[in-house]
């Protein structure tokens, strides 16, 4: 099948059966790949009932058409299950080789389910898949430990692994899964769902081509997409500063949090940005699969190896959110994240919240095992440790945020959207961003619809229409609409945000490679329709109007800094975005006419039995 | 009356405008590094080149360059004719230019980063000189 291997490798960890499973073509040409396709395919499994961390929750590691191939940035893959963070739909993609090697091996995805009575790590090589012992690894204080271990352990230098750390092993529901040179899939606890199947890791190693449906004609266009995505100015400051390049811009527009999300300005944010990186600590760039940005940082501080550099939510998180200026600590606190397998986001706002609450007088030093003051990175690294012992105040860290405040009898300063911490982008300076924190299908998230792209880089690759102030309200909903259908294609791809490829040139990509030949509206159905599938599917886990929500903390007013005095007009935004969407005003439920619009009827058919 | 873009009339208009503003001062206080802008034309013709030397918010120079080998500046903002009178008209967002590639920017982009709200007042003192954008040449 063009652009497809075809088949989906399905293992049933509680009866040991390993199987092959077709996948249907037409399927694959309304859905494309990736969390699109994963919608798809996990629609019928993912019911109320259903324990996230339970064996029958179906983990799902899928690719997509263009995944392996040298296009632009499409080196990803991403992984969907129920969410044991939110209990709705779980997703979260990632970079690195995993993705492409998988692929190569000769499967779109692999489809986990069951249980394991004893820790194991899957080995996928060359047509063959082993069920191996990882009691030796369960425990094992460091992903990369982990990574290199395996490899050594299959004899397979170029294997490619994919595993969790202890936070996954101990289900924080924070903890994500990590390849490669720190490359995570690190939102929504995915990384509890594998730990509750005792499934430490997977290891693959493929050498099959991509079959291509125009080789000569994908080869041409990725090319110059290539060159061109290389040569932007915007790829460029990637490159050169990694994906905190624009903290500083953040900053000055008050954009970038600080303070647990209580102060718009921290004079010591300047000092802890991608610029500062590159003129202090940075010692190299890493890179995704054939990708041309190089956004990764390889950086070296003093008397230690070169590691990873941290990226623009660790440094916020660790940084300005606990006004702690140290580029270093802020380095060895992402690192440590990475070592346990959690995810920095949530993490960080954990920890932030932890701060802030003592600052008021809500939780005491003794009861946090130790003084937490803002600038002072030593009670960060402490908590870290803390939670993912589950020890003392840890047990209720490790269950986010908004577990914390309700502990402390301040459940509303919790910045969290369905128990999903929020990234750093303030929708107090991007009110676009408030949309898309409190509509995104898996929580407050970035990564359905980065439309600060939109609302202050003015990127109008993926939004249509006239520029909006960034403070704009209601006006800017179908505009957040759009941009969240084509970002939903890009995850369908799996295609990096960072690569702004105008969307002709995605067309013509996905075109060459599949053979579908979608005309351009077709293409953006794809996304529109997943959008409302997961939307769907969330309606069927429980989510109602009253979870598209924001926190407290972000519809008020900052009193200084470049967003002062602003804030989102939430409610006549959401009344607006329903209204774009075809969703139910009352219900916020994907109206029948839509569905059928988009071909899922059957949708609206279950979703009326179900309100029934 | 208005000064055509782009000339050596223009950016000694812009040198004398940047040297009159307070805001570009002080924001600009700590910006070190001399810009071409090189103004490309939809006829084929060889590109303008504007210099400008910016230190520390004030403009120690400015003028059309005649000889391109003679200098090595910081920076180099290359675009379209029509691009860069869209950005001097308010009709372009800059960073939206930059971004998009509708102005390509060679130089040290970690200074340029570093220093976003020094461009953005340069751009604004930009669309303060009284223009004319006739096509030329």
């Amino acid at each position: 099948m063009n652009g497809y291997p075809g088949q989906l490798l399905v293992v049933d960890l509680t009866r040991g059966r390993i199987e092959v499973q077709a996948l249907d073509p037409a399927l694959l040409r309304a859905s494309l790949g990736g969390s699109a396709l994963a919608a798809e395919l996990l629609y019928p499994h993912l019911t109320a009932a259903l324990d996230p961390l339970e064996p029958d929750n179906p983990l799902l590691i899928l690719g997509g058409p263009l995944t392996g191939t040298s296009g632009p940035s499409v080196g990803r893959f991403t992984v969907c299950a129920k969410s044991p963070a939110t209990g709705l739909w779980g997703e979260s993609n990632c970079g690195g080789f995993f993705g492409p090697e998988l692929r190569f091996a000769g499967y779109d995805g692999l489809l986990i389910t069951g249980r394991t009575p004893e820790p194991v790590y899957l080995w996928i090589h060359h047509d063959k898949v082993e069920v191996r012992p990882a009691a030796h690894l369960w425990g094992q204080a460091d992903t990369y430990q982990t990574q290199n271990q395996i490899r050594a352990e299959v004899g397979e230098k170029l294997a490619r692994v994919l595993c969790i750390g202890r936070a996954g092993e101990a289900l924080l529901p924070y903890s994500l899964l990590l390849c490669d040179h720190g490359r995570v899939a690190g939102r929504t606890g995915l990384g509890a769902v594998m730990g509750s199947k005792n499934l430490k890791a997977v290891a693959v190693r493929g050498t099959r081509k991509i079959p291509l449906a125009r080789e000569a004609e994908f080869s041409r266009l990725r090319s110059a997409a290539n060159l061109e995505l290389r040569n932007s100015t915007y790829s460029t400051t990637l490159r050169e500063m990694g994906s905190a390049a624009s903290a500083e811009f953040f900053d000055f527009m008050g954009e970038m949090p600080k303070r647990y999300f209580t102060s718009g300005v921290f004079e010591g944010a300047g000092r802890v940005s991608g610029a500062v990186m590159a003129e202090t600590i940075l010692t190299g760039v890493s890179t995704c699969h054939a990708c041309v940005i190089a956004c990764g940082r390889k950086v070296t501080l003093p008397g230690e190896a070169e590691g990873k550099g941290p990226e623009y939510e660790t440094i916020v998180g660790f940084g300005p959110q606990l006004l702690v200026d140290d580029l270093a600590a802020i380095t060895r606190l992402g690192r440590l994240c990475d070592a346990y397998g959690l995810d920095s986001i949530s993490m960080s706002n954990v920890i932030g919240l932890a701060y802030l609450l003592c600052a008021e007088g809500k939780l005491t030093a003794a009861e946090a095992g130790g003084p937490l003051e803002w600038g002072d990175p030593g009670g960060a690294e402490r908590l870290i440790h803390l939670t993912v012992r589950r020890e003392g105040l840890g047990a209720v860290l490790a269950q986010g945020a908004r577990a914390l405040g309700r502990h402390c009898g301040a459940e509303d300063e919790a910045v969290q959207v369905n128990n999903l911490e929020v990234a750093y982008h303030d929708p107090r300076a991007s009110s676009g961003m408030a949309l898309v924190y409190a509509t995104s299908p898996r929580g407050a998230c970035h990564n359905q619809s980065d439309y600060f792209m939109v609302d202050l880089w003015k990127d109008t690759n993926y939004a249509g229409g006239e520029l909006q102030d960034p403070r704009a309200g209601a006006e800017k909903a179908a505009n957040v609409a759009l941009h969240q259908d084509w970002r939903t294609v890009h995850n369908a791809l799996v295609q990096c945000f960072f690569a702004s490829v105008p969307l002709e040139t995605t067309l013509d990509l996905v075109n060459a490679a599949t053979g579908f030949d979608y005309s351009m509206d077709e293409l953006h159905q794809v996304g529109e329709r997943a959008w409302n599938l997961k939307r769907a599917i969330n309606h069927r886990l429980g989510l109602t109007r009253a979870n598209d929500t924001l926190p407290k903390a972000l519809l008020t007013p900052y009193k200084e800094g470049g967003s002062e005095g602003l804030v989102p007009d939430f409610p006549a935004m959401l009344s607006a975005y329903y209204a774009a969407r075809g969703w139910d005003e009352v219900t916020g439920c994907p109206t029948r006419t839509t569905l059928e619009r988009l071909n899922l009827k059957f949708v609206a058919d279950d979703l009326e039995k179900g309100l029934a | 009356m208005p000064i055509p873009f782009p000339s050596d009339e223009w950016i000694k208009a812009l040198k004398d405008q940047l040297n009159d503003s307070p805001s570009y001062a002080e924001i600009a206080k700590n910006w070190e590094g001399d810009f071409y802008f090189q103004i490309d034309w939809p006829s084929g013709a060889p590109p303008t080149l504007l210099y400008i030397d910016l230190w520390h918010g004030k403009c120690r120079d400015a003028f059309q360059v005649t000889e391109a080998a003679t200098h090595k500046p910081a920076f180099r903002l290359s675009a379209p004719f029509d691009n860069f009178s869209r950005v001097i008209k308010g009709e372009l967002d800059p960073l939206q230019a930059m971004v998009t590639g509708k102005i390509r920017v060679q130089g040290n982009m970690v200074m340029l980063m570093k220093n976003i709200p020094t461009v953005l007042e340069f751009v604004r003192v930009c669309q303060q000189v009284d223009s004319t954008f006739p096509l030329l040449p």
